[in-house]
């Protein structure tokens, strides 16, 4: 019993960081019907800039977490601009070599000037866990928690709230008719790659304290991406949230009580199923979105 | 000029390794860049003749590999119930038959599904197949050794009745191999293109709605493409498993795909050249890089000319050359136009 | 992107030869340089370094000096055959040291039958390397039953009752489980759970929760030092409080206290290497000197556990080279079994196992067991 809420609350814990991987990924989707590709190399950006930011210039831990944000930011809409707008009205599978493309030259980017061995971001939680009955719990992954919450609803927010987020959801229905209307669309596109990038570089800049950085940890990441985006249906904000917290309840229990080797199939045997069950996701993709 | 062209191809790389001389490195690099080659004219099938992107493509290329080491290292595994499946060792050249029919079963499961599930979700779907297929080999340490490879398997042995056996072992031979079933694989693909069934995977690609609307059955034209394209990569797995003579799981890599994603597009997708000739610039590209710089640094230039190409030549070089000399092209496909498959 | 763009590229590059120097004695060293074991493979290839320039600067070998060259296997088995195909096809390397991990090591082994050359292991610790009957492989690193039987006199003292294992899934890991627990039993102790975990695993979080609910007294991890930093720390979060000890000697002790911090107090670990006090090892004039090259090239101290392994391979193969008198590689396979000197941690002098005919060498070093105490290295008496 003990063992199953400990978990419980560990996959709780991952789910948060699974969720802001998927909402930054399906938004992309979403909005501009392309798949990102480059979602684990801004994810690992992220990490290093999360880790240059602290261990290299010192800069406290907290403020670090905005700089290593607002890297993937700017390297989003780097990207959208440099790469993504030269090739619009292109058909899906020449983005997504794009994007593969851009994906490798990030990759292997890291690896060229960081090198491959690991690196460890120091924390200032304390090592030792809060106890609540039978079930430990790490500050610093609450806190990892905490924040990827709080990023969540930011990003709600803003869809939601805000007038660049009602273009966005006009985009999202009809970009032809957004258009019209008076969007401008291209810097709506920009925009939108611009906060994905920048939710994958916070999930990376979060669970690389937690674990350690590395210039390949984005590959695993972005195919979990893909796992809770198809699970919650492409383009589904929403779907993609609680699609996160399913995959890190699979896994957990997964590696828990079935076998420690297929923890991270657990992501892909539930791909598979789902598109062959439920083709459109467990959410039929929602006619908007937020 | 066009039916001339792919001769003169085969007898420059016929005598090619006479006019290198005893040169192991390049030899080998042609090697594998011969089987990577195989990999992307079969990928080419499903991509470029009938339009789906298929990102798992590894996954057949990499059954192919293990189904033919063991079928030639023989396993002894229980697989349940207490019951044992034992299998002696067979020679390599009924583990390349069999790779080639594995692969293309498991290709007949991604046609079937490729009807179900369309564009992105059908990229997403091939993908989680290979790192599932990776996984399993991974985990399934009986079976495939896990992590700790399969090493010892044998060299591929052709025997023929009152010739004697003949052992596989030397680069060169390897080569000739290599080379013998790369144009196998290309008559193949150019039989079916030119025939019948290769006007009716155009048609689906190009007009899936009037393709329907004359009779043609898409299950499957897709199915059938899909098997014979595994197949293919099945025997590409095959050929690298018994040349290297060791595989391990990093075998199904996804960045292997993308060699072979690369070759095709960079090539001309939907063309009969456009994979040899992608797969020859891409594959001996590091042996030219290989002095001047890093590896990292190789990967790096891969993508930049990946999106040059797609830039500026976005029907891949055969047809951008053929379009610039003005010469009436191999048979090729305009580009998928704002794909209807994808679901919105 | 996922996964690493290694494999074709690799596989292509692997086999240019790299450039000659006219009059030198070439030796090979395949080691991870890239990927999961990055670390403790430059960790090696630094002590390996080391040694060659110590052995130059005496004025070299056979009256020639001696030259490395060193290819990475980038932590993968089918990399490292290459690359082991490579150095002695191309570069033409009469004699190699490598390849960190056991599965790296096995993968190359086939290849020096193949090519009837040998080579010199440093690190890897699975039996199946010295028992597969290989008459090409000589091992200075102890097998992990070396290790178990090393230990055993311990058990008692240490009170074990009943031992869950963590261990790698790879011949390191799983080697090491199955000849511990063997031991183990011998010695009346209780073997409970199992586990494992992939080698670029970063959350072993679910492993640990059902570690922390068994009731094991001691857990016995084998894995290396970037994942055992991992370990400790998530231990840590779980608040799981067993008695740890961790098996292999790559785990970097020093590493662990920078990287780790507070959450590795108390963890002990199996080690074959003193550099904490130079006084107890069995040369400590060489282990001072060594300690100080390492130092004056501005490695990290952390690294002298690991890189110690590749500065006595290289003087085992420079030993070979110059009692055998030729560079022929059947002549230093030979030699080999006469070699016969002290090294860092230990006698260097190969014994014949596994099957009649076609004996491996195997050395066998001291092990010696540390525990971590308040940021220190203290060598706790039994």
């Amino acid at each position: 019993m003990d063992e199953l809420i400990q978990h419980l609350a560990n996959a709780l814990i991952l789910g948060g960081t699974y969720a802001l991987l998927g909402i930054g990924l399906t938004l992309i989707f979403g909005i501009m019907n392309v798949v990102n590709f480059t979602h684990g190399a801004l994810y690992t950006v992220g990490a290093y800039v999360m880790y240059l930011a602290v261990a290299g210039l010192g800069l406290n831990f907290f403020l670090a977490l905005p700089v290593a944000i607002l890297g993937g930011l700017l390297l989003g809409a780097a990207i959208e601009l440099l790469l993504l707008r030269p090739f619009r009205g292109s058909d899906i599978d020449t983005t997504m070599l794009v994007m593969i493309a851009a994906g490798i030259i990030l990759q292997s980017g890291t690896l060229w000037t960081f090198g491959g061995v690991a690196k460890a971001i120091p924390s200032p939680f304390p090592e030792a866990p809060l106890q609540i009955g039978p079930v430990s719990l790490s500050w610093l992954r609450l806190f990892v928690l905490g924040a990827a919450l709080a990023l969540i609803a930011l990003s709600y927010a803003l869809i939601n709230r805000t007038k660049l987020g009602l273009a966005m959801r006009a985009a999202f229905q009809d970009a032809d008719t957004a258009a019209l209307m008076g969007v401008d669309v291209r810097r709506i596109y920009t925009a939108t790659f611009a906060l994905g990038s920048s939710l994958a570089a916070a999930a990376g800049a979060l669970l690389g304290p937690v674990y350690v950085v590395f210039p390949q940890m984005g590959g695993l990441a972005e195919l979990k991406a893909f796992a809770i985006v198809i699970l919650g249906g492409l383009g589904n904000v929403t779907g993609a949230a609680i699609g996160g917290f399913i995959l890190a309840l699979a896994e957990e229990f997964g590696a828990g009580y079935v076998s420690s080797g297929y923890r991270d199939a657990m992501g892909f045997l539930i791909i598979i199923t789902v598109l062959l069950c439920k083709p459109t996701g467990l959410f039929a993709r929602a006619e908007r979105i937020g | 000029m066009s039916r001339f062209l792919p001769l003169a191809l085969l007898a420059g790389l016929v005598v090619l390794p006479l006019a290198l001389g005893p040169n192991p490195y390049l030899l080998n690099a042609l090697i594998v860049t011969g089987i990577l080659t195989i990999g992307a004219m079969s990928l080419n099938l499903l991509l470029g003749y009938t339009g789906q992107l298929s990102l798992g493509h590894i996954a057949f290329f990499g059954i192919g590999a293990y189904v033919s080491a063991l079928t030639s290292l023989g396993f002894d595994v229980e697989i349940g119930f207490g019951l044992r499946v034992v299998h002696a060792p067979w020679p390599a050249a009924v583990g390349f038959l069999l790779a080639t029919v594995a692969a293309g079963s498991c290709g007949y499961l991604i046609g079937r599904l490729s009807f179900r599930v369309r564009g992105a979700y059908f990229v997403i779907v091939t993908i989680s197949f290979a790192e599932v297929v990776r996984l399993v080999a991974l985990n399934w340490v009986e079976l495939t050794q896990g992590p700790l490879a399969l090493t010892n398997i044998p060299a591929i042995t052709l025997g023929l009745p009152g010739l004697g056996m003949w052992t596989l072992k030397t680069k060169l031979q390897n080569y000739y191999l290599v080379l013998a079933v790369g144009t196998l694989c290309y008559g193949v693909i150019a039989r079916l293109v030119g025939s019948q069934f290769g006007r009716a995977m155009r048609g689906l690609k190009e007009n899936e709605p009037l393709a329907l609307s004359v009779g043609i059955n898409a299950t499957r034209t897709l199915t059938v493409a899909a098997v014979i394209s595994a197949a293919m990569a099945g025997a590409a797995g095959s050929l690298y498993a018994h040349y290297l003579r060791i595989i391990d799981p990093d075998v199904f890599l996804f960045a292997t795909t993308v060699s072979m994603v690369i070759m095709v597009v960079a090539g001309g997708k939907g063309t009969l050249l456009g994979p040899i000739v992608g797969g020859l610039i891409f594959g001996l590209l590091p042996v030219a890089l290989r002095p001047v710089m890093a590896p990292e640094a190789q990967w790096i230039v891969y993508g930049l000319v990946l999106i040059v190409i797609l830039f500026v030549m976005p029907r891949g070089i055969v047809p951008g050359l053929s379009g610039l000399l003005g010469r009436r092209s191999a048979p090729t496909v305009p580009v998928l136009e704002a794909s209807p498959a994808v679901q919105r | 992107m996922p996964g690493r763009f290694t494999l074709t590229t690799a596989i292509l590059l692997a086999l240019t030869a790299t450039g000659a120097q006219a009059d030198a004695i070439r030796i090979g060293v395949n080691e991870p340089l890239t990927g999961p074991f990055a670390a403790s493979g430059t960790y090696v290839v630094n002590g390996a370094k080391i040694a060659a320039d110590e052995i130059n600067a005496k004025g070299g070998v056979l009256g020639k000096t001696i030259e490395l060259v060193i290819e990475d296997n980038k932590s993968n088995p089918t990399e490292a055959a290459a690359v082991a195909e490579k150095l002695i096809t191309s570069d033409k390397t009469p004699v190699m040291m490598g390849a960190w991990g056991s599965s790296l090591t096995l993968a190359v082994m086939p290849k020096l039958m193949d090519y009837e050359t040998p080579m010199l292991v440093e690190t890897s610790s699975s039996g199946k390397i010295t028992t597969s009957g290989n008459p090409y492989v000589f091992r200075i690193s102890p097998p992990s039953s070396l290790e178990a039987e090393t230990f055993a006199p311990m058990v008692g003292r240490l009170g074990l009752k009943k031992v869950d294992f963590l261990v790698l899934n790879n011949d390191f890991g799983r080697g090491a489980a199955t000849d511990f627990g063997k031991m183990l039993k011998d010695k009346g102790v209780t073997v409970g759970l199992v586990e494992t975990m992939d080698q670029g695993a970063q959350d072993m979080s679910a492993q640990l929760s059902k570690l922390k609910a068994s009731d094991s007294d001691t857990i016995m991890i084998t894995s290396s030092v970037d994942q055992l930093v991992l370990l400790f720390k998530q231990m840590a979060a779980l608040g799981l409080k067993k008695r740890v000890i961790t098996t292999g000697g790559s785990q970097n002790p020093d590493q662990i206290i920078a990287q780790a911090g507070a959450a590795a107090d108390g963890t002990m670990h199996l080690t074959t290497f003193l550099p904490w006090s130079p006084d107890r090892t069995p040369d400590p004039k060489a282990t001072a000197a060594f300690i100080d090259a390492w130092k004056k090239r501005g490695f990290e101290f952390a690294g002298v556990t690991e890189s110690f392994r590749g500065y006595d391979g290289i003087r085992a193969i420079a030993h070979a080279i110059e009692t055998a008198g030729s560079t022929d590689p059947a002549a230093i396979a030979k030699a080999f079994w006469s070699v016969d000197f002290v090294g860092l941690n230990g006698p260097i002098r190969f014994a014949k196992a596994g099957p009649a005919g076609k004996e491996s060498g195997q050395s066998k070093p001291d092990v010696y067991l540390i525990e971590i105490k308040d940021g220190k290295v203290i060598v706790p008496t039994l």
